[in-house]
């Protein structure tokens, strides 16, 4: 009766250890790399895809440390991102908007607080304030742009538009001028969302004024006439039909979406940021409009108090995890080196956020300038909303712009969905 | 199935079977109970480990408003967030699409496959290249499935557009874009995707019919539509009662596709409960409302297999444990 009673503890080890293991394994953080750091970026086209990871790779041979570069288009990097948030585990180097989604973060202790950075002065200091919560600096810059209509000035000539629209009644006129040349005047990613809210975000910033926003956001309540009535507009403009065929479910960077759509020319204007040359190129893989793409900003309203040189904007910058190594701040002063800024700028096709432009983009070409000069006449800037506030609430924004251009709410029912959404955050 | 199935039922015939086997010492069957144990313990440690305590806690955190970040939940709102669902339109649409998704299976992919099943039963050249032809959708994944047809479906370009061109069909039909058809649409992929499986259960049960039936019958001077209304039908039951089952829990767990190929939209027109989870989850960070949800589907779930188990495949799944080979498997 030995033997069985050996086997039976032999049974029950194995069983015990078996199970250990198991546990352990599905337990322990697989997602986590070797490296000493980890770095995700949304560069996920060349040529800057390969810069961030040269640039990487040199600091990794200067400071011997090794670093995992990940490339991550925007869509997936948001998704990761919220569950690595969830998990309590975040790179040591990501990318960032800033905002509320940035806030949430801080605010569950897991965002390296930066504000002793040593080379700071190398940024221009406005380009910060998406990235400072609370006196403290939480991520650096190393994109800062706006919002604004770029168009294709071939079909502008063609639909026998002469000047810019200024106004929004003028913006509409020209939207059935180029209906009436059979142009689509309009390229959008509506499956994707965020580029709706964009337009929902102009005309309640150019009807209830960036006050107007700011004290609907403080009072979680955007019950103001002038939300509604920023609605309407943009339901009428719906309703002229001036979007490309399948809007509904296109995306912002796929090959049959909106930059994709506008890089073939197939498309006369899109709402869109600094970044907006770049994808045109990448998502259609083309050269783009080349020299017949323009800039102008968002018109006025009639009526409204906002004026055109209110820009809705934004920009990449790169925050650090909460575990980082130290070194961390020593591969981001790497990156904003002069030299690595230059580097990023031209690559990418970024605007400059250096505190000396000229140091960093001497030459700038023409999208470069068009964004340059318009943040030069800027007079007051604003987050793009689904950043800028908490995710609960931007998303429901970006929610309901897709739902009022598609007909299925109405500018009152958008306002309550977004105040509900408002209410259950307090 | 298992893990729903009586468990008073199962002991006692667990019981029994081991009386027979060994009626020797207490001891001895005392002995055998402590290998049971150790051989059933890893398994149960890892079920209770990540079935059980992710459901309790789930169950748990419904009662909460809370982003999920930081520590524990602390900000106690009782039954707000089963309120919030219940008069939510997205959830309430996700129940009209499940049902719709489970109508249209029942109605038109599964009879689909039970027709095909027929046909491939035949013996006919080539109808191993034809099995392994409509078996192959189903080996993809599902997400390789969905950019695949977001390339066919894309507007104008795309396959499908192009072809309806080709015939003499301008313009572009808006096959993910538009609200009303976008359901029929993903049904069709699922369609497309599935069938081939259910097709290749319903082959296994055809040919699980012994040929001696059929020619007794053939004997007895019945015709080929008797043989087929009389045999076949009522013998491929327990197969068509199974596949039923998969595909109406594949249904209230279907997510995958639909994301990538929607994300569930134009404007929740294609949102099935498990991207309404995700969203509300993940993207809104409102975890509490997200486990409530997920609460709903692991309920809807339970009680539909409970219900199916009790009322449709008692008659199958009776004695399946002590049943050995030779018997109805």
């Amino acid at each position: 009766m030995r033997k069985p009673l050996r086997r039976l503890r032999a049974a029950l080890a194995a069983g015990a250890a078996a199970t250990l293991a198991l546990s352990a394994a599905a337990c322990g953080d697989s997602g986590e790399s070797d490296a000493d750091v980890t770095f995700w970026h949304i560069q996920n086209e060349d040529p800057m895809k390969s810069t961030w990871a040269a640039m990487a790779d040199e600091w990794a041979e200067d400071s011997g440390l090794t670093v995992e570069t990940s490339a991550i288009a925007v869509e997936d990097f948001k998704t990761r991102l919220s569950t690595q948030t969830q998990a309590g585990d975040l790179p040591d180097l990501y990318n960032t908007w800033g905002g509320g989604v940035l806030a949430e973060q801080v605010e569950a202790g897991l965002v390296r607080d930066i504000s002793g950075l040593e080379c700071l002065d190398k940024v221009n200091p406005v380009a910060l304030e998406s990235y400072t919560i609370d006196g403290k600096l939480y991520a650096i810059p190393f994109d800062q742009g706006v919002v604004g209509f770029w168009y294709n000035k071939d079909l502008f000539a063609q639909a026998g538009i002469t000047t810019l629209p200024a106004t929004w009644d003028e913006f509409t006129a020209d939207v059935q001028l180029l209906k009436d040349a059979g142009i689509t005047p309009i390229a959008l990613g509506g499956g994707d969302k965020w580029p709706v809210h964009y337009y929902w975000t102009y005309l309640v910033m150019r009807l209830a004024g960036l006050d107007g926003l700011e004290a609907g956001a403080e009072a979680g309540d955007f019950s103001d006439p002038a939300f509604v009535e920023a609605g309407q507009l943009l339901a009428d403009l719906a309703a002229m039909e001036p979007f490309q065929e399948g809007f509904e479910s296109a995306t912002y960077g796929e090959a049959d979406g909106e930059a994709a759509v506008m890089g073939e020319g197939l498309a006369a204007m899109e709402l869109m940021g600094q970044w907006a040359p770049q994808v045109q190129r990448d998502a259609s893989g083309t050269d783009g409009p080349g020299d017949a793409l323009g800039f102008f900003p968002f018109p006025s309203v009639e009526g409204g108090p906002g004026t055109a040189t209110e820009f809705l904007g934004g920009g990449g910058g790169f925050a650090a995890g909460a575990d980082a190594p130290d070194e961390i701040e020593d591969f981001m002063c790497y990156l904003l080196e002069d030299e690595n800024q230059a580097r990023a700028v031209k690559d990418g096709n970024m605007s400059t956020v250096a505190s000396n432009p000229a140091a960093v983009l001497p030459e700038p070409n023409a999208e470069q300038q068009a964004v340059i000069d318009a943040m030069a006449t800027a007079t007051d800037t604003q987050l793009y909303l689904d950043q800028a506030y908490p995710p609960a609430i931007g998303t429901t924004v970006n929610d309901a712009s897709q739902g009022l251009i598609l007909g299925e709410l109405t500018p009152e029912e958008f306002v309550a969905m977004v105040n509900e959404a408002w209410a259950a955050e307090k | 199935m298992t893990a729903t199935r009586p468990p008073g039922r199962v002991s006692a015939h667990a019981g029994r079977a081991a009386n027979k086997v060994t009626p020797r010492s207490r001891r001895g069957r005392r002995l055998a109970g402590a290998t049971l144990a150790a051989f059933i313990s890893p398994a149960l440690v890892l079920f209770a480990l990540f079935v059980l305590v992710p459901v309790l806690f789930a169950a748990y955190i419904a009662f909460f408003r809370w982003n999920g970040l930081g520590g524990m939940p602390t900000d106690f709102v009782g039954l707000d967030n089963f309120r919030t669902m219940l008069g939510d339109e997205v959830f309430l649409g996700d129940l009209w699409r499940i049902g719709l998704i489970t109508v249209l299976s029942i109605v038109v992919q599964l009879p689909m496959a039970f027709g095909l099943a027929m046909l491939l039963h035949q013996k006919f050249p080539g109808r191993t290249a034809f099995r392994l032809l409509f078996f192959v959708p189903y080996i993809l994944t599902e997400a390789v499935t969905a950019v695949l047809f977001r390339l066919i479906f894309s507007p104008r370009r795309g396959f499908a557009d192009a072809f309806l061109a080709g015939l003499g069909f301008d313009g572009s039909v808006g096959w993910l874009s538009d609200r009303s058809i976008v359901m029929f649409v993903i049904f069709g992929i699922l369609t497309w995707k599935f069938f081939g499986f259910h097709m290749i259960l319903y082959l296994a049960g055809r040919q699980n019919i012994p040929e001696e039936l059929y020619e007794a019958a053939r004997v007895d001077g019945a015709t080929g539509k008797q043989l087929f209304w009389h045999i076949t039908v009522p013998l491929m039951g327990p197969t068509v009662r199974i596949t039923v089952f998969l595909s109406v829990i594949g249904t209230v767990q279907l997510f995958d596709l639909v994301y990538v190929l929607t994300k569930g939209g134009p404007f929740h027109a294609s949102e099935s409960l498990a991207i309404t989870m995700y969203e509300q989850g993940f993207v809104r960070n409102q975890i509490g409302y997200a486990s409530a949800l997920s609460i709903a589907m692991f309920l809807i779930s339970l009680v539909f297999a409970l219900i199916y188990q009790r009322y449709v495949l008692s008659r199958d799944t009776q004695g399946a444990l002590t049943t050995t080979a030779g018997g109805r498997s």
